[in-house]
């Protein structure tokens, strides 16, 4: 137990420090947020086209979401869409191409606790410089673009916890392909395309709950809907909180099974790695 | 026991190749030769505690294949190694928490923040008290003069300041064996000497054992007691620096500076003699003549001005001995 806090408290270092390194670039996350701002509102001025216009006016009700809560929605994924992990992180993946791996691995600390502490860190850090605009801008806009006041009290608070749960989902996945990617030199499009695949899945591009009505099931239980759309859900309400318990639970189960398989498969690579360079 | 053993340690590799011959690149890009090469070719020794010991080879010769095994970040395909009466790779957690490594092309500080940063976060991996942390910190701070760099950016630091900090480093958690991997690599002159001088003081002062690879043969001359030298995967020799130097370089030289120029002929007793201007080199065997008795000779010959004599260059030595075992 003893290892295992101490463990916990190197990692909350390495994190601190990846942190306090990632916050210095805060002309990056401005830039940043402009990009999110820009494809926010283009996305919402299409939604509202497809709400208003369409021949079909209800299907959006139908599927239990309101044009304001699609543009919540929009503003929210942008910002939550900054936690998923769409590349492997650009440190680690240096190390392993030229060999710097070697330093870590001459460090008392399982490897894997390491990088999980660094790719959260990646995970989260954009969410101050390149969040905080995007959520002040949501939040002055005029009402038809506007994010709305989460429907309840009690819905934002899971929805804070299921997006922490998020956060580490994020990290699990991201660590999966990491560990998928260690000692391999096929460069990055077949873990850039299982990344982007998990992106899609997460309702980034479409709220999974305007998908076809008979995919429902699956796109709820499918693990990337925790990415994003279950802490969306929470938030807009259209999951009650009392759903909460069970959905934070699959949300958790997942992370925890991605870690145990990319733990396992980093195992098996360190066995025969080859540390590159002189 | 000693502190480090090695018995038979193998390595292979493999490594893909391009076909050769016409249209070879493009051949390259369907079918692949594999070859495997021997990295390390049952390579057995011991270091005792407290030994500095410098590890030479040409590049490629497996220096790099025996430190990266004996930190334990490489599983060698056979053989047997105890460090500290661990096997470094099957108790790779345990067996790095008493060793540091520094790797003159690589890096183990954070790029972009404070070095204090770095060090404070290396506490925590290696579980130092705050107390220890403090006086080792000191310590090497003012052994090593980086007093004033703890608090820059490690990406405006200069090669010199940074290698400083990465020996800082690599030993703030005292580990009892150092391994160096070409730490001296690209320094200027001062800053080699102020390394040199650190790492033998801290040999002394804490017994930290030393394996030091380096192309550097200065820094072998002035730092190691036993040298070791590699080629090909096998361990070629393994002793002092003295008689590595009597095996492959018996001879000395007098380097005779005359009044004028003096066109060469023959000394009783010399082996070669080099003119260059009015600069005369004499080899001789020191086990059969001695120094004076050879300057005694030049000086009735010939119009001295002045004298000295050498050893051999290191680096020549070393080159002529790789040249002699093939490598």
């Amino acid at each position: 137990m003893n290892g295992i806090a101490a463990t916990l408290k190197t990692c909350l270092s390495i994190f601190r420090i990846k942190t306090a390194e990632s916050l210095q670039y805060r002309m990056a996350g401005l830039a940043g947020a402009t990009t999110s701002i820009f494809f926010a509102l283009i996305e919402i001025t299409v939604y509202t086209v497809f709400y208003k216009y369409s021949s079909n006016q209800n299907a959006g009700l139908a599927a239990g979401l309101s044009l304001r809560q699609a543009v919540s929605y929009v503003w929210l994924g942008q910002l939550l869409f900054l936690m998923q992990p769409n590349f492997i992180e650009s440190d680690i993946l240096g190390k392993i191409n030229s060999g710097d791996i070697g330093v870590e691995l001459c460090r008392p600390l399982d490897l894997y606790a390491n990088w999980f502490a660094r790719t959260a860190s990646t995970r989260l850090s954009p969410l101050l410089w390149r969040g905080l605009p995007i959520i002040f801008f949501a939040v002055i806009m005029p009402p038809a673009y506007r994010l709305e006041l989460p429907s309840s009290l009690s819905g934002m608070f899971c929805s804070l916890i299921s997006t922490v749960s998020a956060l580490l989902l994020c990290t699990s996945f991201g660590m999966l392909a990491c560990s998928v990617r260690l000692g391999i030199a096929w460069g990055e499009g077949p873990t850039n395309i299982i990344m982007l695949a998990g992106s899609v899945l997460s309702g980034a591009y479409l709220p999974l709950q305007l998908w076809p009505g008979f995919l429902q099931g699956f796109l709820l239980f499918q693990p990337f809907a925790g990415y994003l759309d279950i802490p969306m859900r929470l938030y807009l309400g259209t999951m009650p909180p009392s759903d909460a318990f069970w959905a934070i639970g699959l949300q958790l189960a997942w992370a925890l099974l991605f870690a145990a398989a990319g733990k396992a498969i980093m195992a098996r690579k360190l066995r025969n790695i080859v540390i590159q360079g002189g | 026991m000693a502190q480090i053993e090695l018995e038979q340690i193998c390595k292979t590799f493999s490594i893909s190749k391009r076909p050769e011959g016409r249209f070879s690149l493009l051949r390259g890009a369907f079918v692949r030769t594999r070859e495997t090469v021997r990295a390390l070719d049952s390579i057995s020794f011991s270091i005792q505690e407290g030994e500095l010991v410098g590890y030479i080879g040409p590049n490629g010769a497996g220096k790099s294949t025996t430190v990266k095994i004996m930190s334990g970040i490489l599983t060698p395909d056979s053989g047997r190694c105890t460090i500290m009466g661990r096997t470094p790779w099957t108790e790779r957690v345990a067996h790095v928490s008493g060793i540091g490594v520094v790797f003159g092309q690589r890096s183990q500080l954070w790029w972009d923040v404070p070095v204090n940063d770095s060090f404070s976060l290396l506490k925590d991996i290696y579980r130092i008290s705050t107390r220890d942390y403090n006086r080792k910190l000191s310590e090497l701070t003012q052994a090593l003069d980086i007093g004033s760099l703890l608090k820059t950016p490690v990406r405006q630091l200069s090669l010199g300041q940074r290698m400083r900090c990465e020996i800082v480093a690599a030993l703030l958690h005292s580990p009892r064996i150092l391994f160096l991997d070409e730490p001296t690599i690209g320094l200027d002159a001062v800053s080699k000497l102020a390394l040199r001088d650190f790492l033998k003081q801290e040999n002394s002062k804490n017994a930290v054992t030393m394996i030091l690879t380096t192309h550097d043969m200065d820094d072998i001359e002035a730092l190691c007691s036993r040298v070791m030298v590699i080629g090909h995967g096998k361990l070629l020799y393994n002793g002092s620096l003295g008689s590595l130097k009597e095996r492959y370089s018996k001879l000395r030289c007098i380097r005779a500076t005359l009044e004028q120029y003096t066109a060469a002929f023959d000394v009783e007793c010399s082996e070669r003699i080099d003119v260059d201007a009015n600069t005369w080199t004499v080899w001789f065997d020191p086990a059969k003549t001695a120094a004076h008795t050879m300057i005694e000779r030049l000086a009735k010959a010939l119009p001295l001005r002045d004298v000295i004599i050498e050893e051999q260059d290191i680096d020549k030595i070393i080159a002529a001995m790789y040249k002699e075992m093939c490598i």
